[in-house]
């Protein structure tokens, strides 16, 4: 059992600069949570407040309904895991894992047991006499979580921990952080500024810009349902695509206009506008890269030529710039392009592209807030 | 001259440039003056303004406080007692009775005769038995100054205390109220180890700090301003205050004794221009043989890095004392030139001035230079290679990449360290006293206060004068002021100009 | 590079500069090497304890040597300087520690206070707080004969103020060292002793060395302290009094040479032996201000 608790936890730097504003949220207990958002925004401080790394300037902060804004790191029996791995240098593999339990005083019987399982696990059981500058980067990721592991604490926070790795090792290390999560199965607190990390890993996201929560859902909920248009760029690769357009509704039926199209805005998107009784209006129209797909000329496709083409293997991601230069990005699978028809994607030839209307977000030009949610 | 915007500052050549920069410099003169003055305004403001809201605080405690808070206004230590924190509550309680039983058996004592410094001098008092006249002490000026200082501090500390005891009462009574419970005497003594493991670190640094250093600085700079000296010794001729008297005997052409200003003002450019070269003798020719060793392709680095750092090695006083006897008129290398007839008659290196000057900065490059010779090594090693190698396909000559890489790197990297030795060099005693030893005398500098050599710097002055026969200790307190005026003054000229220069951030 | 003119290749070039920087070097070697080869040959001349015109002595002995620790006082001033010298390092690399670890590591209030209230505390010359220190020293019967109690004390007291080359250390110790032993469950205390002194052993060997160096070669405090009593002096305070006039230096000159080299010599081999980490400390130290 270890929940966490944040009640309207607020940090003030020198009495001026406030780093979180008014931050609420319930974890539960299990729950893999991760704080994600650009740098500054004020994640990694959240997590280091829970740490008991830094004060709390207001609110509260609970694990397991206790209120530990005054107690010390070490009595909140929490495991972190540092971004620069913080593994100390004058001591072996072993002697680093086993610290913390050193310093509980546990027999050295169960030390050895405990380490040596959480190595086993990790794949580092022989590097267990080494000093940490003899490892690897990704080896020294190990222990440092190998070293949170034996803890066997409350809740896990992570710190940016991957980020010190290169893409290869870190689409690795996030596999193993995966199956890890299955073995302890605890609490755990990632922070990262990488959203791939955040939507494959958590139960849930928390969005963060400036201090302020922007938004907190599943991976699903905040790819589908962004709440406005800094969630909606944030999440995704490549970035959704945004254009400034009109919303048109006529006879009940609701159309944007982009680019001289008329597309009909159906499904699940059109039944809410009508349901919400949403006029005419303009708005900044969302589309994401997959959702675009190319098209024959017709009423309803977009003409713009192709600036930049990157073939990405299993699809292409095409950069193009429509009549009135706004830009756009294309992803195309490859798997269904005929060879001819991959010919035709070249830099500077004209192409014509649609998107389907149940995948469009609307978003408030002025408040960039989502009209929908 | 208006202030250029960074492009315009740009288009302007090397000569303009420096122009420009000395004129803003001077230019910015009565800004920083302004900017002082604002920040020094300020600041007695926040001071008072801080006053005014500890009283405030200090008022709404009671007001607003329960009765056991109200009895610790008097009784320090009872609101901690009565809410379970015995040992915190003695402590404020023992504090409060040591600080009562000292006020009323000696502290009203020593306050009461602060202002004269004593006033009952030695008498003496015929004794019937021995048949003779004895001698009764009276007071004695010096325990009166010291403890009178002590007790005050005793009073602050107490205040400071008091405040302490009615602030935790306040904070006890808010934690209370939000239903949270007060730390134990246990986790008291845990925080000792933990969160508050600075205060324990910091406590016997901080009382040696206070005790060697705080409170003999006070006390000296209230010398200052009495007339203490041999003659008026505290206890067989009391000494008391005399204001800024010593200030003008040192400062003004027209003190009793005029020598004394003119002495002083001797001393001082001797100091600095001492100062001035020894730290730059050293650092430039320290450099340069850091650089020679270091430049490739010379053989056995370690070796010749060796034989300059074992000069560090050997006590600086066992150097010195002997070169200084080198040097003697009747010295070896005296006796070697007369020898070898290159003079025919003995040089008196220690009683010229000019030699003397010339021999004691000589002297000192040779023992500066393995210290800096070390340290620049340290930092050539750390400017990156990259920096050369890019330069010299711009095609640098030598000459250039020292003047344009190392040099500035260096500068930039040893900036405060070279105040340091330059503040250093001000107070060097050892080298011109073991050198010296109090030659070459002159009859310009003898005066009333105590008389100098022409190779005295401020501090051999001052060590000579307060173990000397007269034992001038209050001029040697104006002196000590007047060392802190120049320190200070350098410091805070050097530490404004420093990150005012452009292009600071480059090699960071 | 031209054909027509007649050019120097690079590498006569860079022979030539090589050649005379070892000129230099050489020359170098020999100025300051001088004077200590000099003091040391003329520690063995027993046909004059007075000053002679020439350096190689005409009788050799170790006459001076024996007299030296024989017949004078110097066995004492060594005793004391070196009871000080141990205590001094021991005391103030504690102190030193303390106070350079909190300062870098811990964010408390009054810190920048401290640190302003040093640097300000530092631009006194150290030796007035000698008038009143003597005085109150002198009462506690800490002087003359019984200085090296006082000296220690002289010396340890301030020595909170010297905290910056350490610091200048502690502060490249990455700081998540700290924070990773913390939530590992360990106390500041721990964190002290656990994390941060393993990995200081060569700015504390460095802090030994300077402590246990300093008093050899302290001449101003020493001699007010002891003022004149021969008991409590220390070496270079006993042995400036063995020169410091005419008829002093007639007879006590080549003892005073022999002093110098006990006194040199002992310190020297241990400095080389640590010189490494004496070398780190001062450079690291200079480019951390």
């Amino acid at each position: 059992m270890a929940s966490v608790k944040l009640t309207n936890v607020k940090k003030i730097y020198d009495k001026k600069v406030v780093a979180v504003h008014d931050f609420n949220l319930d974890i539960k207990d299990k729950e893999f949570v991760v704080f994600v958002g650009p740098s500054g925004c004020g994640k990694s401080t959240t997590l280091r407040m829970i740490a008991g790394l830094e004060d709390i300037s207001e609110g509260t902060v609970e694990i397991d309904g206790v209120v530990v804004n005054d107690l010390q790191p070490k009595d909140r029996d929490i495991a972190m895991v540092f971004q620069n791995y913080a593994l100390y240098p004058h001591l072996t593999v072993f002697e680093n894992m086993a610290f913390s339990l050193r310093l509980k005083k546990v027999p050295n019987d169960e030390v050895y047991k405990r380490v040596t399982e959480a190595a086993e696990v990790l794949g580092i059981t022989e590097y267990l006499t080494r000093k940490p500058r003899a490892l690897s980067g990704g080896q020294r990721q190990r222990v440092a979580i190998g070293r949170a592991m034996v803890r066997d604490s409350k809740v896990f926070l992570m710190d940016e921990p991957l980020s010190n790795l290169d893409a290869k090792l870190r689409n690795q290390m996030r596999a193993e952080i995966i199956l890890l999560r299955k073995k302890i199965n605890t609490t755990f607190i990632y922070v990262t500024h990488d959203q791939t990390e955040a939507m494959t890993l958590g139960d849930r996201i928390v969005i963060m810009k400036d201090g302020y929560i922007q938004q907190v859902g599943t991976p699903t909920e905040v790819f589908e349902n962004p709440v406005n248009l800094f969630v909606a760029g944030f999440i995704g690769a490549p970035q959704m695509n945004t254009f400034r357009t009109e919303l048109v509704r006529e006879n009940g039926k609701y159309f944007v206009t982009p680019f001289g199209s008329k597309i009909e805005v159906d499904g699940e998107t059109g039944r809410l506008l009508a349901e919400k009784n949403i006029d005419s209006r303009s708005v900044v129209l969302g589309v994401r890269p997959e959702h675009i797909s190319l098209a024959k000329p017709g009423v309803n496709a977009i003409p713009c030529t192709i600036t930049v083409n990157e073939m990405m293997g299993s699809e292409l991601h095409i950069h193009a710039v429509t009549e009135s230069g706004a830009q756009l990005v294309v992803r195309v699978p490859t798997l269904g392009l005929s060879k001819q028809e991959r010919a035709g994607l070249v830099n500077g030839a004209l192409i014509h592209v649609t998107f389907p209307g149940e995948v469009m977000h609307l978003f408030d030009p002025e408040t960039e807030r989502n009209l929908l949610y | 001259m208006k202030k250029l915007t960074d492009l315009e500052y740009l288009r302007l050549n090397t000569v303009q440039r420096l122009w420009y920069n000395i004129v803003q410099f001077f230019l910015g003169i009565p800004q920083w003056f302004v900017n002082l003055g604002k920040t020094i305004v300020s600041k007695v403001v926040a001071f008072f303004v801080g006053i005014k809201n500890e009283m405030v605080d200090i008022v709404t405690t009671f007001t607003k406080g329960s009765w056991k808070t109200k009895v610790s206004f008097l009784v320090m230590g009872f609101g901690n007692i009565a809410r379970g924190q015995v040992m915190r509550g003695l402590l404020f309680l023992a504090f409060e009775a040591v600080f009562i039983v000292y006020m009323v058996t000696t502290g009203g004592y020593w306050l009461s005769k602060f202002r004269t410094l004593g006033d009952v001098p030695p008498g003496e008092v015929y004794n019937e038995i021995l048949d003779t006249y004895v001698r009764v002490n009276g007071d004695d000026s010096f325990k009166i100054l010291l403890y009178g200082l002590l007790t005050i501090l005793f009073i602050i500390a107490f205040i400071y205390t008091w405040r302490l005891n009615v602030k935790q009462n306040r904070i006890s009574e808010e934690i209370l109220a939000s239903g949270k419970k007060l730390k134990s005497g246990k986790d008291d003594l845990r925080s000792v180890l933990d969160d508050q493991f600075h205060k324990t670190l910091l406590a016997l640094p901080i009382t040696g700090i206070i005790v060697f250093t705080v409170i003999p600085i006070i006390f000296m700079i209230l010398v200052a301003f009495t007339n203490y000296d041999g003659a008026h010794d505290g206890y067989s001729n009391l000494f008391t205050w005399i204001g800024w008297d010593n200030f003008n005997e040192l400062i003004s052409s027209s003190s009793s004794d005029a020598n004394l200003s003119y002495t002083f003002g001797e001393i001082l450019s001797w100091t600095l221009m001492w100062a001035f070269f020894a730290t730059f003798t050293n650092y430039f020719l320290g450099m340069l043989v850091a650089i020679l060793i270091n430049k490739k392709g010379i053989k056995f680095k370690k070796l010749w890095r060796g034989i300059l750092v074992l000069t560090i090695a050997v006590p600086q006083f066992v150097s010195l004392l002997y070169v200084s006897k080198l040097f003697d008129t009747n010295g070896v290398v005296n006796a070697m030139l007369l020898k070898f007839g290159i003079i025919d008659q003995a040089i008196r290196f220690w009683e010229n001035t000019t030699t003397a000057r010339i021999l004691v900065i000589v002297v000192n490059i040779w023992v500066g230079i393995p210290y800096l010779m070390l340290v620049s090594t340290g930092i050539l090693m750390n400017i990156p290679q990259d920096l050369y190698e890019s330069s010299k396909i711009d095609g640098a000559s030598v000459w250039q990449q020292y003047m344009k890489i190392t040099l500035p790197y260096m500068l930039f990297v040893t900036g405060p360290y070279l105040l340091t030795q330059f503040i250093g060099n001000i107070n060097n005693f050892n080298v011109i006293y073991l050198l010296t030893n109090g030659r070459p005398a002159s009859p310009d500098l003898v005066t009333s206060g105590g008389s100098a050599t022409t190779t005295d710097l401020l501090v051999t002055w001052l060590f000579n004068i307060t173990t000397g026969a007269t034992s001038n200790y209050k001029l040697a307190a104006v002196i000590a002021i007047m060392i802190f005026i120049v320190v200070a003054g350098l410091s805070l000229i050097v530490y404004n100009v420093i990150p005012s220069t452009r292009n600071e951030e480059d090699y960071s | 590079m031209s054909k027509n003119k007649p050019h120097l290749g690079m590498r006569a070039k860079s022979t030539i500069s090589n050649t005379v920087i070892y000129v230099i070097l050489v020359l170098m070697s020999i100025i300051w090497l001088t004077p200590f080869v000099c003091i040391l040959l003329e520690s063995f001349r027993i046909e004059s304890t007075g000053r002679v015109g020439y350096i190689i002595p005409k009788q050799w002995g170790f006459d001076n040597y024996i007299n030296l620790w024989t017949k004078t006082n110097f066995p004492i001033w060594f005793r004391n300087t070196f009871v000080i010298a141990l205590a001094v390092a021991v005391l103030q690399t504690l102190i030193v520690l303390s106070v350079s670890y909190v300062l870098s590591r811990i964010r408390f209030n009054g810190r920048k206070l401290l640190m302003n209230t040093c640097l300000v505390l530092g631009m006194f010359p150290g030796f007035v707080t000698m008038i009143v220190l003597y005085k109150v020293l002198s009462g506690f019967g800490l002087t003359g004969a019984n200085s090296v109690p006082g000296l220690i004390l002289v010396y340890c007291a301030s020595s909170g103020m010297g905290y910056y080359v350490s610091k200048g250390f502690f502060d490249t110790i990455p700081k998540s060292l700290d924070e990773a032993a913390r939530v590992d469950g360990a106390t500041r205390f721990q964190v002290f002793y656990k994390v941060i002194m393993p990995l200081s052993k060569p700015i504390v060997i460095y802090t030994i060395l300077t402590a246990f160096m300093a008093p050899w070669g302290d001449f101003m405090f020493a001699k007010y302290i002891s003022h004149g009593t021969e008991a409590g002096m220390n070496v270079a305070v006993g042995l400036q009094y063995w020169i410091s006039s005419k008829t002093l230096i007639s007879t006590n000159y080549t003892m005073f040479c022999a002093g110098g080299v006990c006194v040199a010599l002992p310190v020297t081999i241990l400095f080389m032996c640590l010189q490494k980490y004496y070398v780190e400390g001062v450079t690291g130290g200079a480019v951390k201000g």
